[in-house]
């Protein structure tokens, strides 16, 4: 009896180690992706995309060459709109990737039955099985070379045997090639344009799923700078900014985030200040982040700003005198607090690097002409800043 | 919608496995494919399902993991002996084309066919079979040799027996086939097995793969 209690409470145990192993959000993205992408036709398209991404590895030709897409079967009992889906998949793939130097060739009498009559007999047989009759009867499409692919369903696995054969009297095969569903694992749905390998592809995936949680920490390095003053001879200087924060993402598609960030500025005789910032942003380049293009969003922000020292003179209200300029009592140095209103874009790839412009409000010194104007669309717009930021 | 693969862990440090095929129903099970998979690929193929091998299994102890995925076709959407045949192309065809390729030499030009009661399932033998001799770097023709009508009539009166034996020597009588064209014909013998049979014509002699 104790050995039983003993072997339960092992099992369960070791059962809790391997959840407490896997993100339950992880789990429920992978569970979620699987079910899609189990679907028979994704992971058709899954082994077209494999038999093209072979192709433009190891070309089947040394120079682009015209080939009739002359069948694609499907397994026994399924339809033919599979069929349609998959010609339209294939013909995309190779337009996409001239690397295969494969160039389709429309052929419809490649596909429809003839009749042939000779000394040696009558033949019914489609065009490609009878190329040397299509040539006779001047319906030949000029290609030399006719692609099948053939798909089945073998228990739970998909095979593909795709062969490109000769459209001469030999109907010779110059290249075959058979693959197949491993163990049924999920179609990795790969970008057409830029194919990889399925190693790459399921590395890829990882990171992104790595990558893509709600709460992100911004690390921002970056410059602002202020407009000249019409009614000052003191020039501002730019502003340098390390900022650090945290951003949330409302939901994993990250078409909307809002960030926190605590930012400090310092420059030697000039100034010392802190900013906090708030910012809402939201995705301008579609619904959800992309994994292989950057994403540009479009974000507004407030802030407040305290600093002290000779660079906050332009700040204030009023013309800074000699006098302001020449304090150097450092228990007297000059002060300012502000808000600040940001309106901005940041380009990012995939969450991980970013670039940023944005243009800032100061309300506050609005009736001042310290500082000038860079943009003025209903309101001024005094400051001009870029940062590239960094999140993990 | 397709049913996403059910993963069930064989924890051997545990003893004991985890077993979530208790709640399928009878007809479910019937339509599982189980394969035992190294816990390492597999959690490289599921990810987020299989946690990573702990070190110490990396360092020598050994889990495996059993992956059940539901097949594409139920077992009764198709004829269960087209099911049978078709489940296990891959298998038989590899198998007869090795012993085939084995039995000729280098240098001969391959014909093949299959003979099998339904067509759209002889066609898939056939493509099977194709490609994977074209696979081997044997010079394969999709062109099947194709005897007249007269011909065609007189091999239907004849046992199935003798059917495969006259035909091939009639093709090299007649030219059909050359001295350097070989034929691989597959199929069932006995309308009742799920086995398949192949035989080779070379220059007009007929012989059964063993």
């Amino acid at each position: 009896m104790r050995r039983v209690v003993l072997a339960c409470a092992l099992a369960l145990a070791a059962t809790g180690r391997a959840e407490e192993a896997i993100d339950p959000r992880e789990q429920q993205l992978e569970l979620l992706r699987a079910e899609v992408a189990s679907e028979v036709q994704l992971q058709a398209a899954e082994l077209i995309d494999e038999l093209v991404y072979g192709w433009t590895l190891r070309a089947p030709f040394d120079v682009d060459t015209g080939v009739v897409l002359a069948g694609v079967s499907v397994p026994v009992s399924l339809g033919t709109g599979l069929e349609a889906y998959l010609e339209t998949h294939l013909a995309g793939l190779v337009t996409r990737n001239p690397r295969t130097h494969l160039q389709l060739v429309h052929c419809p009498s490649c596909s429809a039955w003839v009749v042939h009559s000779g000394a040696t007999g009558t033949v019914v047989s489609r065009g490609f099985d009878a190329p040397e009759a299509l040539a006779k009867a001047g319906l030949s499409s000029g290609a030399k070379h006719a692609l099948f692919l053939d798909f089945e369903a073998e228990g739970s696995s998909l095979v593909l045997r795709a062969r490109l054969t000769t459209l001469d009297a030999s109907l010779r095969i110059v290249s075959a090639r058979t693959l197949s569903t491993a163990t049924s694992a999920p179609a990795m749905l790969r970008e057409s344009e830029r194919l990889t390998s399925v190693a790459e592809a399921r590395k890829s995936y990882l990171e992104a799923l790595g990558g893509r949680g709600l709460f992100l920490v911004p690390v921002r390095i970056g410059v602002r700078s202020y407009a000249p003053g019409t009614q000052t001879s003191i020039n501002t200087t730019p502003f340098l900014w390390v900022s650090a924060g945290l951003e949330a993402a409302f939901s994993q598609a990250r078409a909307w985030t809002a960030s926190m960030n605590a930012a400090f500025s310092w420059l030697p005789q000039s100034h010392v200040a802190v900013m906090a910032q708030g910012r809402v942003a939201r995705l301008l380049t579609g619904n959800s982040t992309s994994l292989t293009w950057p994403d540009l969003y479009g974000f507004v922000g407030a802030g407040v700003l305290f600093g002290q020292g000779r660079g906050m003179l332009i700040f204030r209200n009023t013309n800074p005198t000699i006098d302001d300029v020449l304090n150097t009592n450092t228990n007297n140095e000059p002060r300012a607090t502000l808000g600040i209103l940001t309106v901005g874009l940041e380009l990012r790839v995939k969450n991980r690097i970013g670039v940023s412009v944005f243009l800032e409000t100061l309300p506050v010194i609005e009736t001042t002409d310290n500082i000038g104007t860079y943009v003025d669309v209903l309101v001024r717009f005094q400051s001009f800043g870029v940062e590239v930021s960094f999140c993990f | 919608m397709r049913l996403a693969s059910l993963l069930l862990l064989s924890l051997s440090a545990a003893g004991c496995a985890l077993d979530p095929v208790l709640f399928k129903t009878r007809e479910e099970r019937r339509n599982l494919d189980c394969y035992r998979l190294a816990q390492a690929d597999a959690a490289a193929r599921f990810p987020g399902q299989v946690p990573p091998q702990p070190a110490r299994q990396i360092a020598g102890e050994n889990t495996d993991v059993l992956t059940c995925s539901t097949r594409y076709l139920r077992v009764d959407e198709r004829p269960a002996r087209d099911e049978a045949i078709l489940s296990t192309l891959s298998a038989q065809v590899a198998g007869l084309a090795e012993t085939a390729a084995a039995l000729v030499a280098p240098g001969a030009r391959w014909h093949v066919d299959a003979f099998y009661p339904s067509l759209p399932v002889a066609q898939k033998i056939a493509v099977a079979a194709r490609t994977s001799l074209a696979e081997r770097g044997l010079e394969v023709s999709d062109r099947v040799p194709t005897l007249t009508a007269g011909d065609v009539a007189v091999l239907a009166t004849l046992p199935q027996s003798e059917v495969y034996r006259v035909a091939c020597a009639r093709s090299f009588s007649t030219s059909v086939m050359g001295p350097d064209d070989v034929f691989l014909g597959l199929m069932i013998v006995d309308p009742r097995e799920t086995a398949l049979h192949a035989g080779l014509c070379q220059r007009g002699a007929w012989r059964w793969l063993p």
